[in-house]
């Protein structure tokens, strides 16, 4: 018989005794300090946000810095880069140097991971624009961040698909329908089945992929998202030419065929349409070109300068930018390897080109240089990154990234993926909710008007 | 109690012929299939054959993916027009193997340790009376019922300086093996089906004067055989797939395993998909080699009837 | 395999005095669970309370923490979409679950049994439980082409029925995905009852057949309870993880279209993980584990065994 057990005072005592043996030196280690600083001396710490095949260029350009200079770099190529930097802001030890995503300047500045950059200190410095300087700049005037690469999205699309239709270049929102319609209805592959589509297309609104995509339409039917009032913002997202910019995209998804089936839940990791023959044009970043080259033959990848929409043809521009740890302060060192990084020599070895000789991998974590003294086109002996290059800098427009701008994005995300899931879907109501989320998390943030 | 012997006992003298064949006698299952061409045999067939395909082709699928010269994402292809080992070469130049090797580590290690604390914790729980528990399976469940991108930061501070010992886990495969020792899941099976074995068992031997831990390795866990079959290849599936701490735990991508690894690949545009393919590929067929050996505890022949009542 | 005991045997009194015997019993349980219960509590729990401590605060983790009470919760609790969210989740839940019981319960039964055949069978159904997410995500998305191209339109094309949206329509799009879960699950609830298949006592079914018993009496008194373990584990499982569900809806749809799949974690993780708000994402997780556990006590009430020790 097993008798009912009444030694409950023991335990008590021995579940007391051992949350306290655990906790009690756990609360020791988090209330000490790790030290901000790390050696003076020793590799730099720098971290990137990579895969394997970009790593590699980056060791390549940081072996090149080591032969030079003679100081080492610890270069940690991080997939989950915003998990493991808090993990590292929590033990109070940021890495030295980070590269990192543009956009994320005003998260950083305000959980106070960034030190601030002395522009005038740097060499070459000139070389870059005062524009993209410009981007690099907290709320608070304060220069945090160097800017490394720039990239804008541009229509890739399949010449041979083009010119076996015997269609011209399109130049506007009208003519790009069209050809999407043809390459859709017009056999363009000339294999006798209906399995070609207009466009590739990110429409799901996880990590803000739709909104991504199609706010160049926003934007060139001349509407705006937030803009600047003082020291707050305010939305102006709720306007008739936002409102016709959104029905244009709405009438790419509701015509059949304009758009590749199911891209309303695609992510740009999904997409593998145009590589495999099925959608004849992606609105989508320059990386891209060699992994669409092998795909489909370079031969039959070009680059449509972007087609006018009512009010222009701005595209959307997106970047990388170097920064400063605010728990380390080897200020030389990293001064040097910033220069480097930004002066013709590193920017090159960046870009990573085919066309340059070397052994590859041929990947370019420096996608257009924000050195002005490199010409895009030349390095990459590839006339569609000029006409990357010249969208970039004569037609883009970037996202605010001086503020924490990924909530709203997702706002605008969800907003527009709802507007094109549904061919009867309200936009007017849908946009005022788009914008009533952007006031609300304007007051979240403390930055309304 | 009804009488069972003299029928098993019987069965179980008489020769068997037809192991290998269709289920032996009508009692072998709980629907009474029995073997032959019956209506019954047939009607089971043709549901079996339907199943098998439902869950077969999207299989196919992939294996056909994996050699396929030109794998399609926007079309289920399940005849290839050309067929090729370059996915497997580039796999293997982008080293698979070596993730490969850190999954088998990372599973050998820390299986082992999951099935051990989950039978302490099980035999506990089951087989002694205290009030206390309910309780403490709850806290076990509990366990579970967090979704690990939460605790995953402070859990990398916790295996960054262990409690009492202060040892650094990262980059090491203990870091991944000892949080996945304790597997509320695990315990939990073993403690519900160790539950249902009969107390007089137990009570005789324990009458005999066997002790607690001998009670623990010749008297229950033998008689557990099916349940820690269902452990072992259910917790060699969630160690094998897991993703976030190996990430988090790992000092570069050398430590990456299978998982992780496929989950980087895939973001990169770069990498073809039949790349991918492969890789998942080689991510399951570990998973299904370990299920198929222990099927063989999860169905009890004519004699294992005889241990029962 | 233990021995049978005589009636002679069962009257033997251990050489211990009854004392020393009691405290030794009473002390036994908690040496077996003392290693368990260490591992539980510094993997699992202090960074679950750390995550609790989150919740309250605005998550800097340089700057240090900003003390909100319980402005992440209410911020949580308002928004309409995680209203949505909570609800779908039920929805899902409920559906996944009942679904994966019942095709998984069916499979079990129909593939019972020794021969190579049905072990073959029963590897090619468990085949979605050993593949990753991922990759299944990848495949389902290809059968659910929503043009008249895609494969499952296709075959019901070929049977007259016009194409279908499936996840791209906002209206259908969450009961394709709760397709795809029984489809995960189904075969992971079928190992388990196979596993209480198998300790059911051959000569019941003998028995009910000497009694005269249908098929449909057999299940309902001899199998059924004889699944008592497995059923109670399955829908404790159930509770527990389906509202946990993240991975499959995120690799399918990611919550889209229109917010039509958007289960609690996925909305957790486009306010919370995506946008680092980690005080956000926490307090969404703890009002998540709230209704988990409040819902895993709901069902080991319910299936709890009568005599449970």
């Amino acid at each position: 018989m097993i008798h009912p057990t009444s030694s409950r005072p023991r335990r008590i005592a021995i579940a007391l005794l051992a949350s306290i043996a655990v906790i009690g030196p756990l609360a020791a280690c988090s209330s000490d300090d790790a030290s901000g600083g790390a050696s003076e001396s020793g590799p730099l710490e720098v971290w990137t946000r990579t895969d394997a095949t970009a790593a590699e260029t980056y060791d390549d350009m940081f072996a090149a810095f080591t032969e030079e200079t003679g100081i080492e770099i610890d270069h940690q190529p991080v997939v989950e880069f915003d998990t493991q930097l808090q993990a590292r802001a929590a033990q109070q030890d940021l890495p030295d140097l980070l590269i990192n995503d543009a956009g994320s300047l005003g998260e950083y500045v305000s959980q106070g991971f960034l030190a601030p950059v002395d522009r005038e200190s740097l060499a070459g410095q000139e070389d870059i624009s005062d524009a993209s300087w410009d981007q690099t700049l907290g709320t608070d005037g304060t220069t945090y961040g160097v800017p490394f690469s720039r990239q804008a999205n541009i229509v890739i699309a399949r010449k041979d698909w083009r010119e076996t239709l015997g269609l011209a270049l399109p130049t506007t929102w009208q003519e790009l329908d069209d050809l999407a319609d043809a390459f859709a209805t017009g056999d363009p592959d000339g294999n006798g089945q209906a399995d070609t589509y207009g466009m590739a297309v990110p429409g799901t609104a996880q990590n803000g992929y739709i909104a991504r995509w199609g706010v160049p339409y926003i934007w060139q039917a001349g509407g705006e998202l937030l803009e600047q009032d003082g020291e707050g913002y305010t939305s102006v997202v709720d306007s008739p030419e936002t409102l016709e910019g959104l029905e244009f995209i709405r009438d790419q998804f509701c015509t059949p065929g304009h758009v590749v089936p199911g891209s309303i839940n695609y992510a740009t990791s999904d997409i593998r349409s145009f590589q495999e023959g099925a959608a004849g044009m992606y609105l989508t970043g320059p990386y891209n070109f060699n992994s669409f080259d092998d795909a489909v033959g370079r031969e039959n990848v070009e680059v449509i300068p972007m087609p006018e929409g009512p009010e222009g043809t701005t595209t959307f521009a997106e970047g990388e930018n170097i920064y400063y740890g605010s728990t380390r302060e080897r200020t030389d060192d990293r001064a040097a390897l910033t220069e480097f990084l930004i002066s013709a020599e590193g920017q090159e070895m960046g870009m990573d080109s085919p066309a340059a000789g070397g052994d590859g991998p041929f990947y370019s974590v420096v996608r257009l240089p924000v050195n002005t003294t490199l010409e895009a086109g030349e390095v990459y002996a590839d006339d569609r990154w000029q006409v990357t290059a010249d969208a970039y800098a004569d037609a883009s427009e970037t996202f605010p990234w001086n503020i924490n701008f990924i909530p709203f994005r997702q706002v605008l995300a969800d907003g527009m993926n709802a507007m094109m899931a549904d061919c009867e879907s309200d936009l007017p109501a849908l946009l005022e909710g788009i914008d009533a989320g952007f006031e609300t998390e304007l007051a979240n943030q403390g930055l309304a008007r | 109690m009804i009488e069972t012997r003299t029928p098993v006992a019987a069965a179980a003298a008489r020769p068997r012929r037809r192991r290998t064949r269709d289920s032996g006698s009508q009692f072998e299952s709980a629907v009474g299939w029995g073997s032959g061409p019956t209506p019954l045999n047939m009607v089971r067939t043709v549901l079996c054959v339907a199943v098998v395909l439902l869950f077969a082709v999207p299989f196919l699928a992939i294996m056909i993916g994996a050699f396929d010269a030109n794998p399609s994402t926007t079309q289920l292809r399940l005849f290839p027009r050309e067929l090729s080992f370059e996915s497997f070469r580039v796999a293997v130049e982008r080293g698979i193997l070596g993730y490969l090797v850190n999954s088998f580590v990372i599973l050998g290690g820390g299986l082992v340790l999951q099935l051990i604390l989950s039978i302490l914790a099980a035999y506990a729980l089951s087989r002694f009376r205290f009030r206390a528990a309910g309780l403490v399976l709850g806290l076990f469940l509990l366990t579970m019922m967090l979704p690990e991108e939460v605790i995953a930061v402070p859990l990398s501070q916790v295996l960054g300086e262990l409690p009492l010992v202060g040892i650094n886990l990262r980059g090491t495969p203990f870091g991944v093996m000892l949080p996945v020792a304790i597997w509320g899941f695990s315990i939990l099976l073993m403690t519900e089906f160790m539950r249902d074995i009969p107390p007089e068992i137990v009570e005789a031997a324990r009458l005999d004067g066997v002790g607690e831990l001998r009670m623990l390795t010749a008297v229950v866990l033998p008689m557990s055989t099916p349940v820690l079959g269902v452990a072992t290849i259910f917790g060699f599936i969630m160690i094998w797939d897991q993703y976030l701490l190996p990430l988090i735990v790992a000092n570069g991508p050398g430590d990456y395993t299978l998982t992780v690894a496929l989950g980087v690949l895939r973001q990169d545009p770069e990498v073809a998909n039949g790349i991918v393919l492969v890789g998942a590929l080689l991510a399951l067929l570990p998973s299904l080699i370990a299920y198929l050996l222990l099927q063989k505890s999860l169905i009890r022949g004519i004699t294992s009837g005889a241990t029962k009542g | 395999m233990t021995s049978a005991s005589t009636p002679m045997e069962a009257h033997r009194v251990t050489d211990a005095p009854p004392r020393a015997r009691f405290r030794a019993r009473s002390v036994a349980p908690w040496l077996f669970l003392a290693v368990p219960l260490l591992f539980a509590l510094v993997f699992k729990f202090v960074p679950l309370a750390e995550g609790v401590r989150m919740s309250f605060f605005r998550v800097q983790p340089l700057l240090g923490d900003e003390f909100v009470g319980f402005a992440n919760y209410t911020r949580v609790l308002g928004d309409p979409r995680f209203q949505d969210a909570f609800s779908h989740t039920l929805l899902l839940g409920f559906g996944t679950t009942v679904g994966a019981m019942v095709v998984g319960f069916f499979f079990a039964l129909l593939f019972e049994g020794s021969s190579r055949l049905l072990r073959a069978a029963r590897t090619a159904v468990f085949l979605p439980v050993v593949t990753a997410v991922a990759v299944i995500g990848e495949i389902w998305r290809l059968l659910y082409i929503p043009s008249e191209v895609g494969f499952l339109n296709s075959i019901l094309g070929a049977l007259g029925i016009p194409a279908q949206p499936f996840l791209s329509d906002p209206g259908t799009a969450l009961l394709w995905v709760g397709v795809v879960g029984i489809w995960t699950t189904a075969p992971y609830n079928m190992v388990i009852v196979l596993a209480g298949l198998a300790g059911i006592d051959r000569s019941l079914y003998e028995a009910a057949a000497v009694d005269g018993a249908r098929l449909r009496h057999r299940i309902m008194s001899v199998v059924l309870p004889g699944l008592r373990a497995s059923i109670s584990v399955i829908l404790t499982l159930a509770a527990i993880r389906s509202l946990r569900l993240f991975t499959e809806v995120f690799v399918l749809t990611g919550g889209g279209p229109a917010g039509s799949t958007e289960v609690w974690m996925t909305r957790t993780y486009s306010i919370g993980f995506a946008s680092n708000d980690l005080g956000v994402a926490s307090a969404a997780s703890m009002l998540l584990l709230l209704a988990t556990v409040v819902l895993t006590v709901v069902v080991r009430r319910f299936t709890s065994s009568k005599g449970a020790p």
